[in-house]
């Protein structure tokens, strides 16, 4: 055989061009794009949710892309016909940002097996919840010997100094801020105590986080021993033997639905309800329940164990009475003019 | 025979046409998307309207957090300048193997990830970093300094961050400096810190705008260490581009707020530029 060089190059031009045209080469599996959160749900999705999915679907991926509810709304406003996911997670207000912009499929509720098992406050036609972000008080226990107890904890004078926590353009910063605007006088639509606390609260300031996920590492540095702090984002901490813990302020911890939803225009809507499908089964639902992952469940057949169920609550009626609610179609429209707030407040 | 002598002093700008044309695809058009999208009221982009520019010079936050940037920028411009001024003269005067050496360090940073570099900022200036750990060993200090989220630690992580691109052009320029020049000053009764003033500075003027131009743009647009090693509670315009554009998707606002920063960074070059012609009456050989 007679190997000159103007034949490899014609070869390799000819390999390099099929890669132009998937479907010339062999025939390849589907592949679902699930856009889970970061951080500890990413690891609980892909060790359960993954394997439990895919008992359900023939000859198809799923494929994890994580990253924060704000933005996979960008990139699947930015390519509406063609979207880059076909399932999104959502936090209660980006939530209802991608329903108002025309975003997400109705869910086949009549085509359900699970749906109706759900907590009745879970279920909505347009993405059922399938878990709850709680948030109440994260502390190091080496450096704070008593566990605080009540939000206003964070402003106490031995704290100075040590005390973190976000800015608002997450849902936890914004819930809690919402919260103390309701334990002081203000509503969800009326958070102006909470900038006056807000004030007073300066002095103490640590670090200001530019997001969740860098609030748990600053606890690992050592540069913050307090902050509000979500029940799950320190589970990750925890296995890994940084000193933290969380623990419920008597107030009430917040709790955030977080909600599934199929994209529209998807061209895998089959395999995305059978993924939703499988996070709402209960055998799913029950192992994400157990150390380490720990996620809140939604559906009513699932019994409340382990840590959850001692430090959160003991079953769903339990977790409906000890857990505040937000409504977040009333924080939504005033979100902008907060964060605006915020930033100018916030400056030292 | 018919010889067509074409003119060898005028270039024929059709071998730069693909470029171009790349060029207009992928960076003019979008740019100019850009500008439509800023001109609209609202987050739908749906009505037009120069609203978005008179809330930018009207409200006063966009101004005041795009003057903080720029003046950050200024700060840690003059602060490389007086490190990486000493750091290519140190390398011009060294021997070849010195010189190998510190071509290394000089240029080892760049070959980090930004990320990577930042985050070992994070480390030593933490609470439980090695300045903190060392200042309260010898006992300089009793409770740990706060270093890290404030402005002096962000200045000093960012002119590190940024110094190879100050000390490269210096040592080029430094580099084609006749060594004569100086000697004759010296000849000429000129003590050391005159000769400096009057004949080095001035010949590497050149290398000083070039490496300040790059300092100041790489500063200011340093999203990921403004935000690592400043914190939530300084803002400055990468992270409230970002913060407009993806949490608050207020696209008009973002782009608005986009395009007044592009202009003032268009005008700080023109500046340092124009400066860079006031030195062409020193020009070397």
């Amino acid at each position: 055989m007679d190997i000159s060089r103007r034949r490899i190059m014609q070869s390799a031009l000819a390999l390099g061009a099929l890669q132009l045209f998937p479907q010339l080469t062999m025939a390849q599996a589907r592949n679902l794009v699930f856009a889970t959160f970061t951080g500890s749900w990413e690891e609980a999705h892909k060790a359960v949710l993954v394997p439990a999915a895919l008992e359900h679907m023939k000859d198809a991926n799923v494929i994890l892309d994580p990253m924060i509810s704000v933005d996979q709304i960008s990139k699947v406003m930015a390519s509406r016909e063609h979207p880059p996911i076909d399932v999104m997670l959502h936090d209660p207000g980006p939530a209802l940002t991608a329903i108002e912009q025309g975003l997400i499929e109705p869910y086949p509720v009549a085509d359900s097996a699970y749906y109706q098992q759900l907590m009745p406050e879970s279920q909505d036609p347009m993405g059922p919840s399938i878990f709850y972000q709680i948030v109440g008080l994260t502390y190091n226990p080496d450096t704070i010997q008593t566990p605080p107890d009540s939000w206003m904890d964070l402003w106490k004078p031995e704290y100075k100094g040590r005390v973190g926590i976000t800015n608002m353009n997450s849902s936890l910063g914004t819930g809690f801020m919402v919260e103390l605007a309701k334990l002081h006088g203000g509503s969800d639509s009326n958070i102006e105590p909470a900038f006056e606390l807000l004030t007073k609260l300066k002095p103490n300031l640590a670090a200001v986080a530019a997001n969740p996920g860098q609030l748990a590492s600053l606890f690992q540095q050592g540069q913050i021993d307090i902050s509000p702090g979500n029940f799950n984002a320190i589970q990750i901490l925890k296995a890994r033997g940084v000193p933290v813990e969380w623990v419920a302020p008597k107030e009430g911890a917040i709790a955030f639905k977080t909600s599934i939803h199929i994209v529209k225009n998807s061209p895998n809507r089959d395999l995305a309800f059978a993924l939703i499908e499988a996070s709402m089964s209960p055998q799913v639902q029950s192992q994400l329940m157990e150390a380490p992952y720990l996620v809140v469940p939604t559906n009513m057949q699932v019994k409340m164990s382990g840590e959850i169920a001692e430090s959160l609550a003991k079953d769903q009626a339990e977790m409906k009475s000890r857990f505040r609610f937000q409504d977040w179609k009333v924080i939504n429209p005033n979100r902008a003019a907060w964060i605006e707030r915020f930033n100018k407040d916030i400056q030292v | 025979m018919s010889a067509r002598n074409h003119d060898v002093t005028v270039y024929s700008l059709r071998y730069g046409l693909p470029l171009a044309a790349f060029f207009v695809l992928f960076f003019i058009t979008p740019l100019l998307l850009l500008v439509l999208v800023s001109l609209h009221d609202d987050t739908a982009v749906s009505v037009w309207g120069v609203a978005q520019y008179a809330k930018i010079f009207g409200e006063g936050l966009a101004l005041r957090v795009l003057g903080d940037t720029l003046w950050l920028g200024v700060q840690v411009t003059v602060l490389c300048l007086g490190l990486g001024y000493a750091l290519a003269w140190a390398y011009v005067r060294s021997s070849p193997t010195t010189q190998k050496v510190l071509m290394m360090i000089i240029v080892m940073p760049l070959l980090t990830s930004v990320v990577v570099r930042t985050f070992a900022w994070v480390v030593i200036l933490g609470r439980q970093g090695i300045v903190n750990e060392l200042l309260l060993g010898w006992a300089w200090i009793d409770k740990p300094l706060r270093l890290l989220y404030s402005r002096e630690g962000l200045i000093w992580a960012l002119a590190n961050v940024q110094l190879p691109l100050m000390t490269l052009p210096l040592i080029t320029t430094l580099q084609r400096l006749e060594s004569n020049l100086e000697d004759a000053s010296a000849a000429l009764g000129a003590n050391a810190w005159r000769t400096f003033r009057r004949i080095t500075v001035p010949l590497s003027l050149p290398g000083i705008i070039a490496g300040s131009l790059l300092t100041f743009s790489a500063t200011i647009t340093a999203f990921i260490t403004q935000s690592l090693v400043g914190g939530g509670q300084m803002l400055f315009m990468p992270m409230y581009i970002y913060q407009q554009a993806s949490s608050l998707q207020n696209w008009p606002y973002a782009a608005a707020i986009s395009l007044v920063f592009l202009v003032a960074v268009i005008g700080c070059v023109t500046l340092l530029s124009y400066l860079g012609r006031l030195s062409k009456g020193y020009a070397t050989t």
